[in-house]
C-alpha cells in the first residue's frame, strides 16, 4: 500500500473508467448527430460531424407526428403506472421481507413467478380482459397494466432491501409500542429511499419504451403513447431516418431527465448509508 | 360496461369457461377501476354511433401504415358516389398486424372491412370463422385472375374471403446507366448474365443487391425464384409436388438451390451479414448494377433517387432448366374481406364491390405504384406495365409461398433458414432440399 | 476468515433475534399491506397468463378452440422438425448467454462499483454514463451496434483497417463464430450499469466499522474484499444473478434487432424468445396458438424452477455468512 505502487493503479483506474465511459457514450452520440443532418448525408456518411446541422428533422416530428399528445399521454401512464406499481410493491414487500406469516413462503414465489413469463405470452388473454372491462382504447387500461407488470420486478427487489436492514430497528420501536404502519413509514420507507428510486427507474424505462401493448389496446390518435405514435410516424415517412433518429432522441430525453432526478435519489441513499 | 353488445352477444372468446372466469375477473377489475376513478381516459367508443342518424362509419384495417395518404384519396371518391357511407383507415404495424386482425375480429370495435395476407397466412382467420365467405356476394369476383383468386381461399372449403387488390412479380432491376457505362446489353441467355456479372465485379461494382442479413432472410426465397423458378420446372414442377409425384429432393430443385451458391461470388461481399438497406443503398447510389426483387421495391428505389434511369429484365433460363423460356415468378399480396361479425356488413359489402371495380383498381395502380388485381387495369408507369405484361405471359408461382405456407413450419421458413446455413459454408444444396422436404412432411400431404 | 468471524458477531445475533424468527402481524394488517398489489397483480398479470398457460392443452385452428389436446401440443414441440432441433439449439444458446453475462456484465459491473465505491471528483458523471445506455430502447441499440459493426460501412472495421488490424476485420454479425459473443457484448454495454447500481447501494449498505476494522487488522485490500465486502455482499449478488437468469432466459428485443427472428446467420443466436415469437406470431400455422403457449410453459417452468432453487440457495448462504 505505499503510494508508489498505488500511483500507477491509479492511473489504470482513471484510464479504465474514463475510456469506458467514451465506449458507453459513443453510439447516443452518432444517435444525436444523425438527428442533425438531413437524410442523404446518413447514408454516406453516418458517422461523421454534420457538414450543417439543422434541427429540421425535430420540428417535423414535433408537429407532423403530433408529439405532444403522444408525450403527455406516455408521461400520464408510464408516470401513473410507476407510481402505483411501486406504492403498492413497497407495501407487499415489507410483510414479505420481515414477518414470518403463514403463506409468506407461497406469496414471495406467487410474486416472482411473474418475472418469469414472456410478456407477449398474454396477448390475446390481456386483450379479452380489457375488452370485457370496457378497457380497450383507454389510457386507464393501460396504466393499470403497466402498474401490475412491475409489481413482480419491484416486490422481489424491495423484499432484498427490507430484509438486509438490521433486525433491531423494527424491534426496538415495536418495544417502544409503535404500531406496523409506523414502523413501516417513519422507519423502513425511508431507509429503501434509494432502493426505491433504483426500481422507480428500472420499471419506468422499459414502460417507456413498451410498443406491443399499446399497439393492440390502443385506437385512436389522440390516446397514443410515444412509442405507439413514433411507429405510426416512421411507418409513414419510412425512408426519413433523420426524422428518425430525432423522434428517438426526443422519445429517450425524458428519461435522460428522470435518470438524473433518480441518481440523484439514489446517490443521497448511498452516502446517507456510507455516513451511518 | 360496453354500451352496444350484450354479455352473451360478445361470446367471441376462445371457449365458454374461459368466458366466465374472464367475468369473474372483469368484476373484480371494475373495482379497480374504481379505484383509479381520476385517471383519464374510458371506456370503448364505438365511432360509428357518433355519425349523423342514416350515415355509416365503417372501420377499414390495414398494414400500410405508408400508405394511408394514398388510400384517404382512393377512398375520398367511394365517399363521393356513397354518399351514406363514411369509411375510416386504420393502418397498423405490418409485423403485428396478424394478431391484432385476430383479436380485433373478435371484439367490440373491431374492423367492418380489412386488409387480409394470402395464402397461408389468410386461414387463421378462415378456420376461425371470423371472416364472411364472398361467394355470390361480390359478383365481379368471376372475372379475375385464378391464380390470384387462389390466395384469399380458404384451403379446406375453397370459399373466397376477399377481394385481391394487388399482386406481386419477380425480376431483375438494372441500372441502364451502369450497364452502357460498362458496355453491357441486357443478357439474353444465363451466359451471357455471368459474363456480364464478371465484368462489373473487374470494373468495381457490386453485380447483384442481394442481403441475406438478419433482416433479409425471407429475401432469399425471392432470389431464389427469381434466378432458379425455371430451372426446378416452374408450375409443372409445383403441380407435381402438390400431387406427390415429386419432391424437394428432385435433382432440379436441388440444382436451383445450388445457382444460389454458385452466384455468390458476385453478391455484396459477407453478404449473410448485408441488410435491406446496405443493398438499397448500394443499388441506389450506383455501387451495385442489378437487384433482383419483387414490384414492392420499385417505388422505394425511385422515392431515393427519382433520376435513376431503370429497366428490368427476366432472367434467362440456366442450363439444363426444365423450362426454357424466361418466366416472371409471382403471387396475390392480399385481399380485402370483410368481418363476420361487422354491425353493417351491408354497407361493407358495398365497400368490397368497388375494392373489385376497375375505378378502385386504376385509382389503386396510380396512387400507391403497385399492380392492381382487378382485372382489364393496366399500370401507367411503363416498368409496372412491362411486369404486368410479363407476368400475363410467363407467370410462374412462387411455389413456397403459394403452395407451402398451409402449415407450420412453412417451407419458406424452412427454406430461408437452410439458405442461410449454405451461404455460411455449413450445409449443401442437397442437404438444403432434404431439409424443405422433412418440414413441409410434417403437416403437407399430397393431393390437397 | 478470523476476522470475518468476529465482524459478522453483530449482525449474526440481529439475524438470530431479529431478522429471521420473526413477529407476525395480526392478518388484518397484513391485508392492508398486501391486498392492493395482489389485487392489482392477479387480475392483470397472473389471470391472463394463466389463461394462456391453459391455451396450450387445446387444439387451436387459428383463434378458435377446437379441442382439449392433452399435452399433444408439447408432444409436437419436441418432435415436429425443425423444432426438435431449434428447442435445443435455442437452450444451448440461453445458458451461453446467461453464462456470458455473469462472466462480463456482472463482473465488470461489481468492478465499477468497487472501483467507483470511493472514487472523487466525476463518480457521478461516471456512474451515470455506464448507465445511459440502459435508457435506450433494446431495438435502437441494436440498431446501432448494426451500424457500427457494419461490415461494408461501419466505423470498427474502418479502424481496424486504418491500424493495420485489418486481419481482424470481421464480419462480426455475419459470422456464424462471432455474432453471439457480439450480441452477449452489446447486451452487456447496455446493462452493466443495474449491477453497478445494486451493488454500489450494497457496498454503501455495509457499515463503515466494517471496513475499517479490516484495515485496522492490516488485511490488504484484496483480502479485506475477499473475507469482508463479498461475503456482505451476497443478497446483492443473489438479486443479480437471479434477476440475470430471468432476463438472459427470456431475451428477445435485442436479439430480435441484432439478429433478426431467425437468429441470424444460419440460427447461431437463435434463443428461446424468438423461437417463441416465430412459432407464436411471425410463422402465422393455425396451430400457432397452441405451440406457442406449450413453448412458454416449458420456460415457465424452467425459469421458474431454477429462479427458486438460486433464491433458497442465495437465502441459505445469506443467513450463514451475515
Amino acid at each position: 500500500m505505499t503510494s508508489a505502487r498505488r500511483a500507477p493503479g491509479r492511473v489504470a483506474v482513471h484510464l479504465l473508467l474514463w475510456g469506458y465511459a467514451v465506449v458507453a457514450l459513443l453510439p447516443l452520440v452518432v444517435m444525436l448527430l444523425n438527428s442533425l443532418r438531413p437524410t442523404g448525408e446518413i447514408f454516406t456518411a453516418p458517422l461523421r460531424l454534420p457538414t450543417s446541422p439543422t434541427l429540421h428533422s425535430y420540428l417535423k416530428v414535433w408537429t407532423d407526428a403530433s408529439f405532444s399528445t403522444y408525450f403527455l399521454n406516455s408521461l400520464i401512464v408510464t408516470g401513473g403506472a410507476v407510481l402505483i406499481g411501486t406504492a403498492v410493491s413497497a407495501l407487499a414487500a415489507y410483510p414479505l421481507a420481515r414477518h414470518d406469516f403463514f403463506g409468506s413462503r407461497f406469496l414471495g414465489a406467487y410474486f416472482l413467478a411473474g418475472l418469469m413469463l414472456p410478456i407477449r405470452l398474454g396477448l390475446v388473454p390481456i386483450f379479452y380482459l380489457m375488452d370485457s372491462m370496457g378497457l380497450i382504447d383507454s389510457l386507464l387500461g393501460l396504466t393499470l397494466l403497466y402498474a401490475a407488470s412491475g409489481v413482480p420486478f419491484c416486490v422481489f427487489v424491495l423484499s432484498a432491501f427490507y430484509r438486509s436492514l438490521p433486525g433491531e430497528l423494527d424491534e426496538a420501536a415495536r418495544l417502544d409500542g409503535a404500531g406496523e404502519f409506523r414502523i413501516f413509514g417513519q422507519i423502513m420507507l425511508p431507509l429503501v429511499r434509494p432502493a426505491l428510486a433504483s426500481v422507480t427507474l428500472f420499471q419506468f424505462v422499459p414502460l417507456w419504451h413498451e410498443f406491443l401493448y399499446p399497439l393492440v389496446l390502443l385506437r385512436s390518435d389522440e390516446k397514443f403513447t410515444i412509442p405507439r405514435g413514433l411507429s405510426q410516424f416512421f411507418g409513414e415517412y419510412t425512408t426519413d431516418w433523420s426524422a428518425l433518429f430525432a423522434g428517438l432522441v426526443l422519445a429517450t430525453a425524458p428519461l435522460f431527465v428522470l435518470f438524473v432526478l433518480a441518481t440523484k435519489q439514489i446517490i443521497a441513499g448511498l452516502t446517507a448509508g456510507m455516513s451511518k | 360496461m360496453n354500451p352496444t353488445l350484450g354479455e352473451n352477444e360478445r361470446n367471441c372468446g376462445p371457449k365458454g369457461s374461459l368466458m366466465k372466469r374472464r367475468w369473474i375477473a372483469g368484476a373484480i377489475g371494475v373495482l379497480a377501476v374504481a379505484l383509479a376513478a381520476c385517471a383519464p381516459g374510458g371506456g370503448a367508443s364505438d365511432q360509428g354511433d357518433k355519425a349523423g342518424a342514416d350515415k355509416v362509419t365503417l372501420s377499414l384495417w390495414s398494414w400500410r401504415v405508408e400508405d394511408v395518404k394514398a388510400y384517404e384519396k382512393i377512398l375520398a371518391k367511394f365517399e363521393e358516389s356513397h354518399p351514406k357511407i363514411h369509411v375510416e383507415f386504420k393502418p397498423f404495424q405490418a409485423t403485428e398486424y396478424n394478431n391484432i386482425l385476430a383479436t380485433g375480429l373478435s371484439s367490440s370495435g373491431g374492423p367492418d372491412v380489412a386488409q387480409l395476407r394470402a395464402y397461408g397466412g389468410l386461414q387463421p382467420l378462415v378456420e376461425a370463422d371470423q371472416l364472411l365467405p364472398l361467394d355470390g356476394k361480390v359478383e365481379a369476383l368471376s372475372g379475375f385472375d385464378a391464380k390470384l383468386l387462389e390466395g384469399s381461399k380458404g384451403h379446406t372449403d375453397g370459399k373466397i374471403y376477399g377481394v385481391p387488390f394487388a399482386y406481386q412479380t419477380l425480376q431483375v432491376l438494372y441500372n441502364k446507366k451502369l450497364f452502357s457505362d460498362n458496355g453491357i446489353e441486357v443478357p439474353a441467355t444465363w451466359d451471357d448474365m455471368i459474363a456480364a456479372a464478371k465484368k462489373l465485379k473487374a470494373a468495381g461494382i457490386t453485380p447483384f443487391a442481394v442481403a441475406a442479413g438478419p433482416d433479409a432472410t425471407w429475401t432469399l426465397p425471392i432470389t431464389h425464384e427469381i434466378f432458379g423458378n425455371a430451372r426446378y420446372g416452374s408450375t409443372a414442377f409445383r403441380d407435381a409436388l402438390v400431387k406427390g409425384e415429386k419432391k424437394f429432393t428432385d435433382p432440379d430443385f436441388t440444382a436451383s438451390v445450388k445457382l444460389i451458391k454458385d452466384l455468390e461470388p458476385y453478391f455484396p461481399k459477407d453478404v449473410v451479414a448485408v441488410k435491406i438497406p446496405d443493398v438499397q443503398a448500394l443499388f441506389v447510389t450506383g455501387k451495385a448494377a442489378m437487384y433482383p426483387t419483387g414490384t414492392f421495391d420499385l417505388a422505394p428505389v425511385l422515392a431515393a433517387d427519382p433520376s435513376l434511369e431503370l429497366g428490368i429484365f427476366q432472367v434467362p433460363p440456366p442450363p439444363g432448366s426444365p423450362v426454357t423460356t424466361p418466366v416472371t415468378p409471382g403471387w396475390a399480396d392480399g385481399s380485402f374481406g370483410v368481418n363476420a361479425k361487422s354491425a353493417h356488413q351491408a354497407e361493407a359489402l358495398e365497400l368490397v364491390k368497388w375494392m373489385a371495380t376497375p375505378e378502385f383498381g386504376q385509382l389503386y395502380a396510380t396512387e400507391l405504384k403497385q399492380l392492381s388485381a382487378v382485372p382489364g387495369v393496366t399500370p401507367s408507369d411503363p416498368l409496372l406495365a412491362e411486369m404486368a405484361k410479363n407476368y400475363a405471359g410467363n407467370g410462374a408461382p412462387y411455389t413456397l409461398l403459394v403452395n407451402f405456407r398451409y402449415g407450420q413450419p412453412n417451407g419458406d421458413a424452412v427454406f430461408r433458414d437452410e439458405v442461410q446455413k449454405m451461404l455460411t459454408g455449413q450445409t449443401d444444396p442437397e442437404a438444403v432440399a432434404a431439409s424443405v422436404q422433412k418440414g413441409v412432411e410434417q403437416w403437407f400431404k399430397p393431393g390437397n | 476468515m478470523v476476522q470475518a468471524r468476529e465482524l459478522s458477531v453483530p449482525r449474526r445475533r440481529a439475524a438470530r433475534t431479529g431478522a429471521r424468527r420473526r413477529y407476525a402481524p395480526r392478518w388484518r394488517v397484513l391485508a392492508v399491506f398486501l391486498l392492493p398489489a395482489l389485487l392489482l397483480y392477479s387480475v392483470f398479470i397472473v389471470y391472463p397468463l394463466v389463461s394462456a398457460l391453459d391455451y396450450s392443452f387445446f387444439e387451436w385452428r387459428g383463434i378458435r378452440q377446437t379441442g382439449f389436446a392433452g399435452l399433444g401440443n408439447y408432444r409436437d414441440l419436441l418432435s415436429v422438425y425443425p423444432y426438435d432441433q431449434q428447442l435445443w439449439r435455442a437452450f444451448g444458446h440461453n445458458a451461453l448467454f446467461f453464462g456470458g453475462t455473469m462472466l462480463i456484465q456482472n463482473t465488470v459491473g461489481l468492478l465499477f462499483a468497487l472501483l467507483l465505491f470511493r472514487y472523487g471528483r466525476g463518480k457521478r458523471f461516471l456512474q451515470a454514463a455506464f448507465t445511459t445506455p440502459y435508457l435506450v430502447d433494446p431495438l435502437v441499440v441494436g440498431y446501432l451496434w448494426s451500424l457500427l459493426l457494419n461490415p461494408t460501412f461501419g466505423p470498427v472495421n474502418a479502424l481496424l483497417d486504418a491500424v493495420g488490424l485489418d486481419s481482424w476485420a470481421l464480419p462480426w454479425l455475419g459470422d456464424t463464430r462471432t455474432a453471439l459473443p457480439i450480441v452477449i457484448l452489446v447486451n452487456a454495454w447496455q446493462w452493466v450499469g443495474f449491477p453497478m447500481l445494486m451493488f454500489s447501494a450494497a457496498l454503501a449498505g455495509i457499515p463503515a466499522e466494517y471496513h475499517e476494522a479490516a484495515r485496522v487488522d492490516g488485511a490488504s485490500a484484496w483480502q479485506a474484499f475477499r473475507r469482508v465486502t463479498l461475503p456482505l455482499l451476497t443478497p446483492a449478488i443473489g438479486v443479480v444473478s437471479v434477476l440475470t437468469f430471468i432476463g438472459n432466459f427470456n431475451a428477445f428485443g435485442l436479439v430480435y434487432a441484432m439478429a433478426g427472428s431467425s437468429g441470424s446467420p444460419a440460427g447461431s443466436t437463435d434463443v428461446l424468445g424468438l423461437l417463441f415469437y416465430r412459432v407464436g406470431f411471425v410463422e402465422g400455422g393455425v396451430e400457432a396458438i397452441g405451440r406457442s403457449s406449450a413453448l412458454a410453459v416449458l420456460m415457465f417452468v424452467f425459469i421458474f424452477g431454477v429462479s427458486l432453487l438460486a433464491t433458497s440457495y442465495f437465502r441459505r448462504r445469506e443467513r450463514r455468512l451475515v
